[in-house]
């Protein structure tokens, strides 16, 4: 990325460009062709540009897995059937989204917006985000065969890009456990007292480790190498208190040659002041 | 359903309120830009001229008892509305009772598109008519938003921004001034990437479930009894429904764009059950329509840094 860098550009006339757009429109500069769509800031916009990549579409995958009656009925051990639909519909999602940035004639997906909610008897998942390809690339539709999806942004996937990285596809893996009873003699035995109980650890344990699991088992099924950006969320289901939820996703990666390229970041004295907050409470001499 | 977003005429829209005349001719101006964007405004030579805004209060009754537009009387009827997307299921079972859904329909709900678009397109219109009031060459920042209003069944519709003039700019095309949800900065990174704002772009899609029986027994639960296998299986007509509902936003906003691009765009969607399989999908899609106006080189690479602070 360093090496690549060119130096800065001259400081625009913003005023200028403002002039000379306005007029530009008001002389009657009409769409061109198809026109692209994008859930991307303008900095996202310019930066991907700026790396060789153009949004043109805006893509959805969405996936609704039933969740059989009866399973959040306390029992013990891992809710299976949770865990299946929550995988199903997450990979389903993602697998449309991949078709909706084909038919775009999009090379990847990038800042997916991921989406899920647990309901007692279905689990829905939402990815939205924005298909690009490499600048000049042909308009053809379906050419790419095997689209990456990423939840990164478009700065992170410019970074990712710049250290020989690529991204391959999100990873997901899901985990509900049951919180373990105990019986009633261990909790009067336990009343009172600093015991760790182990059958909670054991179980969140476990099913934290089998979320991640499954999660690196997507990532090289899909052929990635690691994933970043690794996001988990855990926590009681608000219909059923005994029932948790573990899941993490991320980006799953690839290298693209033979050996990371490091990107040699310049370090950067500001030397402007940090902007002191003001504080009401030192008019009252406090 | 598209709205009059950036297509609508301030022509005979005639109906601002006195109290915005007296407003919009007392001399000074108002700004909803915060002072940085304020002053990247100026920096742009544009001269905020006063704070417009648009307002439309409507009431929708398409969701009442007497609706005429409930389930059609035959699956192989068309939708309830005047086109657009529709899809059948049929129950698998044959007949098993009177109150066995044996069929089931999705259908895209237009009546309530237009409901929408005209709403929206209303205060839109009001706005743009505010600004063209004080001799506005576009609007900046707009911001807007829908409110529903509790136990009334009516939705408010509210749409502002800060009219702007281009120093020594011709008039905007037509007369009628471009918007822009974005402001300062973000504002100028277009300008200087080649891009115009044109107008802001909203539409809705409104998508009604009627669910047959299959997709009853699975949204409440039921897989175990009818699949037979591990008792987890999607549920396609509810897939269809939200794929059509974000696929029929897109493309309205697409009849908006006229070969433009959309920036910044932001994709909402909502759910509202009505019972176990039926329920109506609502999808907004919002953005600003920018046209290129001059090809534009790629920034240079950016450098990654690190600072010691």
């Amino acid at each position: 990325m360093s090496d690549r860098t060119s130096p800065s550009p001259p400081p625009s006339d913003l005023r200028a460009e403002m002039l000379e757009a306005a007029k530009a429109l008001a002389g009657g500069a009409t769409g061109t062709g198809r026109g692209a769509t994008s859930d991307l800031s303008i900095d996202e916009t310019l930066l991907l540009h700026a790396a060789g990549w153009e949004p043109v579409d805006l893509v959805c995958g969405v996936s609704v897995a039933s969740v059989p009656y009866g399973v959040w009925n306390w029992g013990q051990g891992e809710i299976v059937s949770a865990s299946e639909s929550h995988n199903l519909a997450v990979s389903a999602a993602a697998t449309r989204l991949r078709e909706e940035c084909a038919h775009a004639g999009g090379r990847g997906v990038v800042g997916v917006r991921v989406e899920i909610e647990v309901d007692p008897h279905h689990v829905d998942v939402e990815l939205t985000g924005t298909a690009i390809r490499p600048l000049r690339a042909s308009p053809g539709k379906g050419q790419a065969a095997d689209p990456f999806v990423s939840d990164l942004s478009a700065r992170d996937f410019t970074l990712l890009q710049s250290a020989g990285w690529a991204p391959v596809g999100l990873a997901f893996g899901a985990g509900f456990v049951y919180s373990p009873r105990r019986t009633a003699g261990t909790a009067l035995r336990q009343s009172g007292q600093n015991v760790e109980l182990t059958n909670f650890t054991e179980a969140m344990y476990s099913a934290r480790e089998q979320a991640m699991e499954r999660m690196q088992r997507s990532a090289i099924a899909m052929g990635g190498q690691g994933i970043v950006a690794v996001q988990v969320t855990e926590g009681p289901m608000g219909f059923a208190r005994h029932a948790i939820r573990f899941a993490a996703w991320g980006t799953s990666v690839r290298l693209q040659g033979s050996s990371h390229q490091y990107v040699q970041p310049q370090v950067v004295l500001p030397l402007d002041d940090v902007v002191v907050a003001f504080e009401a409470e030192s008019l009252r001499g406090q | 359903m598209g709205t009059p977003g950036g297509a609508g005429s301030v022509e005979g829209a005639d109906d601002l309120p006195e109290a915005a005349d007296r407003r919009l001719g007392s001399g000074s101006f108002s700004s909803a830009l915060t002072v940085p964007d304020f002053a990247a405004c100026l920096q742009m030579g544009l001269q905020p001229v006063g704070l417009v805004q648009g307002f439309c209060v409507m009431q929708w009754g398409w969701y009442g008892a007497n609706s005429p537009y409930m389930r059609g009387a035959s699956p192989y009827a068309p939708s309830g509305g005047r086109g657009g997307y529709s899809a059948t299921w049929q129950c698998p079972h044959g007949f098993v009772s009177t109150e066995h859904r044996m069929w089931g329909q999705n259908y895209e709900q237009s009546w309530v598109e237009a409901a929408w678009a005209q709403g929206f397109g209303s205060a839109y219109t009001r706005l743009v008519e505010e600004a063209h009031a004080i001799g506005a060459h576009g609007v900046i920042g707009v911001v807007d938003r829908a409110t529903h209003l509790a136990d009334m069944g009516v939705t408010e519709f509210h749409i502002m921004g800060t009219a702007v003039v281009v120093d020594g700019g011709p008039p905007p095309p037509g007369g009628q001034p471009w918007t822009t949800y974005l402001a300062g900065q973000r504002l100028a990174k277009l300008v200087e990437a080649g891009f115009m704002p044109v107008a802001v772009a909203a539409t809705m899609a409104s998508v009604r479930v009627w669910a047959y029986c299959v997709t009853e027994y699975l949204m409440e639960g039921g897989s175990w009894a009818w699949s037979g296998g591990p008792g987890t299986q999607e549920v396609d007509q509810i897939i269809h429904a939200h794929t059509a509902v974000r696929r029929i936003a897109r493309e309205h906003v697409r009849q908006q764009l006229a070969g433009d691009s959309l920036q910044g765009a932001r994709l909402l969607t909502s759910a509202r059950r009505l019972s176990e399989g039926d329920e109506v999908i609502e999808c907004t899609l919002r953005g600003t329509r920018v046209r290129r106006v001059r090809d534009a080189d790629p920034l240079p690479t950016p450098r990654p840094t690190v600072r010691l602070t």
